[in-house]
């Protein structure tokens, strides 16, 4: 099986999220260039999360979340009601801030779920097992041990696992939530070499909390800030290099530079 | 000379292993003497209560006990037939049969309310849950009352069907409380990984987070088999008795332990006596598989936990 590099423009538009009567983020307008790696940045409590979460409809799954505004994938808006979620979420892969493996399933099931859990069907598993792995940069340590369970591996081999997983689907965009707050400095260097070769064949949006890692792996950034009871936005979007050399607002400045966060 | 250096440790804390008696002293260590000992004595108390009814079943049971009480009815057997005659076999084939019967519609309509105070989102869980935990307190006796009524408004006879009718409501909780405990023990991550991999709701459910509630819900299954298997007020009030094997349910009298243990004490003769004690350690060990499966599987889910 060939992966065909099908990485697709993702824009937000005026997007403003809601829990309950509570706003939380407002008129978001951003857009993910194709094969980009974009990183969201802020303080904790900016809607950086929650706006990562409308980007492959998981947002709605929480019972009290509102939403207005539009995204689109390649000028198509997955929110238009004849789109159901469930296809926008196997072309918009999502890897989680803690590594959660299927417990019950072996490490190659775990890789190949996707596929049962959305119905699909491929002529080569193996094929696809393979790369899946490979690209996620995981494949040399469990190749001897495919039929183990997925929690017998380490917390960043679990991590890169699941990124594996996400891959076998093929996504268009993967989006990312902190992926590696939980894991040590080798796991967390591993998985941003494995976000750089990814980025030739997706667009890759990930949320961090570590300056130098939104340094390390994007192109751009996005800096999220949310004043005291008033909704999140966007205060600064531009190209890495820019948000963190010459940031044109004084907040992004005192952000970056951590005077606050 | 030799410098005396101090021990950079800190001095040892008197609630250390060794010095346990040590610490029994001053009037905290009093309090804590008198409460461990006291725990040790209610415990005993406990202990031997288990014990002594364990005892007087397996030594009063003991004798009645043989290959052939396992498996043969009681056919041509009277309340002072000898022991060496006849057995519970039709009984237990009985038991088994109305807890099937029961579990049949217990376990998919348990499983069913688990899963719906688990996954949805609707205000009417709070009232399901009420009515389920209230049914859960339900007597067995009014459960045979009811069916009974059931049966003479019907004008039926009574069967084996209604037998498991009126065990069904009382295994109904147990399973229902049991799964909902398990189903909830599944992180909420694993059902997002799976929606985020574009599983609809209901192959996340069948393919992540059932399988990983599996243990648990084997566990409801049996813990809801043990509530049952040794009810008798229900079984007394709607089924007949019959002293040969009878496999059907919509016709005809059916033994099981419970109602062939009242039946046989009832009676007050010294062989049927040991039959009923006979019939009691067959239940006995009948729950105690039950319980000990439901316990194993527990132990499983734990230490794998433990391992990761």
């Amino acid at each position: 099986m060939t992966i065909s590099p099908v990485a697709a423009e993702l824009r937000s538009e005026d997007v403003s999220v809601w829990f309950g009567e509570r706003q939380v983020l407002k008129d978001v307008n951003l857009t993910f260039r194709a094969n980009r790696v974009t990183a969201l940045i802020g303080p904790s409590g900016c809607g950086k999360s929650t706006f990562l979460r409308t980007l492959n409809r998981m947002h709605e799954l929480i019972p009290s979340a509102g939403l207005a505004g539009s995204i689109l994938l390649d000028g198509k808006d997955i929110y238009d009601p004849s789109v159901n979620p469930v296809d926008v979420r196997m072309e918009i892969g999502m890897v989680f801030q803690k590594p959660n493996p299927f417990p019950t399933m072996s490490i190659r099931d775990n890789v190949l779920s996707g596929l049962k859990l959305s119905g699909l069907r491929v002529d080569n598993k193996d094929e696809l097992l393979e790369t899946s792995l490979k690209r996620a940069s995981i494949w040399n340590e469990v190749k001897d041990r495919l039929g183990e369970p997925a929690t017998a591996l380490s917390g960043g081999q679990q991590q890169r696992l699941c990124i594996a997983r996400s891959l076998a689907m093929n996504p268009k965009v993967l989006l990312m939530d902190e992926p590696c707050s939980a894991l040590d400095p080798g796991s967390t260097r591993r998985i941003e070499a494995t976000i750089e070769e990814l980025s030739e064949s997706m667009t890759i949006v990930i949320v961090t909390h570590n300056m130098q890692q939104a340094q390390r792996v994007s192109h751009e950034t996005a800096f999220f800030l949310a004043d005291e009871n008033t909704p999140g936005g966007v205060v600064e979007f531009g190209s890495t290099e820019q948000v963190f050399g010459q940031p044109i607002d004084e907040r992004t400045n005192d952000y970056v530079n951590g005077h606050f966060g | 000379m030799e410098k005396v250096v101090a021990d950079p440790r800190p001095a040892k804390q008197p609630w250390n292993k060794s010095s346990k008696l040590a610490s029994f002293t001053g009037g905290r260590g009093f309090a804590d003497a008198t409460l461990i000992t006291l725990a040790f004595l209610l415990a005993a108390v406990v202990f031997g209560l288990l014990l002594s009814v364990l005892w007087s079943v397996v030594s009063a049971g003991a004798g009645a006990m043989s290959p052939q009480f396992l498996y043969q009815n009681n056919r041509y057997i009277s309340t002072t037939t000898s022991l060496d005659y006849g057995g519970v076999g039709h009984a237990i084939l009985g038991t088994l049969w109305l807890v099937l019967l029961a579990t049949m519609v217990a376990l998919p309509l348990g499983l069913a309310i688990a899963v719906y105070l688990t996954q949805s989102q609707s205000k009417l869980r709070n009232l399901v849950r009420s009515i389920t935990q209230a049914l859960a307190g339900l007597p067995s006796v009014v459960s045979g009352l009811f069916v009974l009524s059931i049966i003479s408004f019907l004008g039926a006879q009574k069967s084996g069907i209604f037998g498991a009718l009126a065990l069904f409501p009382l295994m109904l909780p147990t399973v229902a409380r049991v799964a909902e405990e398990a189903l909830r023990l599944v992180p909420a991550d694993l059902r997002l990984a799976a929606l985020g991999l574009g599983a609809p709701n209901y192959r996340a459910f069948f393919q992540v987070i059932l399988p990983a509630a599996k243990s648990g819900i084997i566990t409801a299954l049996l813990l809801g088999l043990a509530r049952v298997v040794g009810e008798t007020a229900p079984l007394i009030l709607t089924i007949q008795a019959n002293n040969g094997t009878n496999l059907n349910p919509f016709d005809g009298g059916v033994a099981t332990l419970p109602t062939y243990i009242y039946g046989f004490i009832s009676a007050g003769y010294a062989s049927s006596i040991t039959r009923a004690w006979g019939a009691s350690l067959v239940l006995l060990i009948l729950v105690g598989i039950l319980f000990i499966t439901a316990r194993l599987l527990t132990a499983d889910k734990k230490k794998k936990k433990a391992k990761k």
